[in-house]
């Protein structure tokens, strides 16, 4: 249920507490700070006013006749995990309190207690309920943001160079024999930096709309070895284009994991196309798919250009671009990435041995499907 | 092969249609070009295609998966192939605003992405025109 109301700037307050002197005495203390205050005198009857009150806050003592202070925090967690709650202990009660705020209590404060340090504890858990409701609307606001970002770019973005890029395929075709040589490098020209131009528009997109929370829900027992094939034939284009060699061992046994299909499929190729894109024309890039008890690896392993040691470190990051750039190639710095948020998201890990000039082996470790 | 097979595109961005029809026409089709569903559907229902190139984004949404969907359940034209050329990839699929698409759920026999490699434009309709005789020549 959704009860987090942003709209009141009058914070409001709770106190279930069986004895009246400590309902008044909050009351009297708290009411000249401008709070509006409700009280209970038994767990049961400050569960029902939680319901129609909406507090930002609950005060409840830990002893009380009938329904216990846990219980009864209990009960505020379950409601709304948002709302603050703080325990009331008698000095015999502290390690009570303790116990109370490992389960997710913000606060404890000890009887008899001052009027200041009442109005401390609950400043600081209004402070603190704030700052929750602000993140989560932060994140609902992130949220629609990078929905109709993805949706509105997506189709704005690239159908206009969709059909640039159509069209001068085309346009290409029909001028073929009329065009002199320099033309023609024109024309291929201007179709790889429009081409260019589409894959950073997909890889930008793909760094906003990789919602990994969203990933675990799709999970499902997947066959590792079948999806390595498939990447392996997504890649194989680009290879062939640069003349390197592609080649695969794979696990006799079949590999199951748990894990969202796409973006594994997604991870593997990262790593395929970043080893293609780092190797020189003529090399070789080995894909490797191996199990153990518990685990599944999938090592990808080239003889490219390799990476320097100082550099290991950062190639994960966001945007971060080796120095050793083949001249052809551009990047834009996210893939590998992406590909480790992809595989944490899954439980598994990521690392990478390399030496300069020599070559690189990205291994990828996930935990078998049980 | 090319003799007399019949294509529709259906397709809302004209300048893109455009593209590729022009290599389809030159490798020897004939195609038709409707810009909306409901062309696209007139069309369906006034000549035997041979294949569909279908678009997804069109109008306010993926009204092309609508399209796919409809004829999936006609039986006279869920016989035709039909080649799904997108500007959105698979992965994102599922981020349409409202509703959740993913080609899984769509009745389609390829997936292409927008902008199409003409090489690979002819390959992909050639394969799907080659599989549908056979299957026509199964039965």
């Amino acid at each position: 249920m959704e009860k987090t109301e942003l709209g009141s700037t009058t914070a409001k307050i709770l106190v279930i507490d069986d004895e009246e002197i400590v309902r008044e005495s909050c009351t009297r203390i708290l009411q000249s700070q401008d709070y509006s205050i409700k009280t209970a005198d038994n767990g049961e009857m400050g569960l029902k006013i939680l319901d129609e009150f909406h507090p930002d806050l609950v005060l409840v003592d830990l002893k009380m006749p009938g329904m216990s202070g846990f219980e009864v925090l209990e009960e505020i967690y379950a409601y709304d995990a948002t709302v603050v709650p703080i325990v009331i202990t008698g000095y015999a009660t502290v390690d009570s309190a303790v116990e109370a705020m490992k389960k997710g209590t913000f606060d404890f404060i000890p009887k008899p207690f001052q009027p200041d340090e009442l109005r401390l504890v609950v400043r600081r858990g209004l402070e603190r309920r704030k700052l929750v409701l602000e993140t989560i609307a932060l994140r609902k606001e992130k949220e629609m943001l990078r929905e109709h970002f993805a949706a509105i770019v997506s189709h704005e973005l690239k159908s206009p160079l969709g059909a640039v890029q159509q069209n001068l395929y085309a346009l290409a075709d029909d001028l073929e024999e009329i065009l002199t040589e320099e033309q023609r490098e024109k024309v291929t020209r201007l179709q790889n930096r429009i081409k260019e131009l589409v894959t950073l528009i997909n890889t930008w997109l793909r760094v906003i709309s990789v919602d990994i929370n969203k990933i675990k829900e799709q999970f499902e027992i997947v066959d590792i070895n079948p999806l390595a094939q498939q990447a392996l034939e997504t890649v194989e284009r680009q290879a062939v284009r640069k003349d390197i060699t592609l080649t695969s061992t794979f696990e006799e046994k079949a590999l199951q994991i748990n894990a969202d299909k796409g973006t594994i499929l997604e991870a593997i190729v990262n790593l395929l196309t970043n080893s293609i894109k780092y190797t020189k024309m003529g090399g070789k890039v080995d894909l490797e798919t191996k199990g153990d008890q518990s685990q599944v690896l999938i090592i990808v392993t080239d003889n490219g250009i390799g990476i320097d040691e100082e550099e290991i470190t950062n190639i994960f990051t966001d945007f971060y671009r080796g120095k050793n750039i083949p001249d052809s190639e551009r990047s834009s710095g996210v893939g590998l990435s992406i590909t480790k948020r992809i595989i944490e998201a899954h439980d598994g890990s990521i690392r990478v041995e390399s030496e300069l000039g020599q070559g690189s082996k990205f291994t990828i470790m996930l935990p078998l499907a049980r | 092969m090319s003799k007399d097979v019949q294509l529709l595109i259906i397709d809302d961005d004209p300048d893109y249609v455009e593209g590729i029809e022009s290599t389809l026409t030159k490798a020897g089709y004939k195609v038709d070009v409707a810009y909306n569903p409901k062309a696209g559907f007139e069309a369906l229902e006034s000549k035997k295609y041979d294949l569909l190139l279908l678009d997804i984004m069109m109008g306010r949404g993926a009204e092309g998966v609508m399209v796919a969907r409809k004829i999936n359940k006609d039986p006279v034209l869920r016989e035709i192939p039909v080649l799904i050329i997108t500007g959105i990839r698979e992965q994102m699929a599922f981020l349409f605003p409202g509703q959740p698409v993913h080609p899984r759920f769509l009745p389609t026999d390829e997936l292409l992405e927008k902008p199409v490699d003409p090489d690979l434009l002819l390959e992909k309709v050639s394969q799907l025109l080659i599989l549908a005789a056979e299957k026509k020549s199964d039965k």
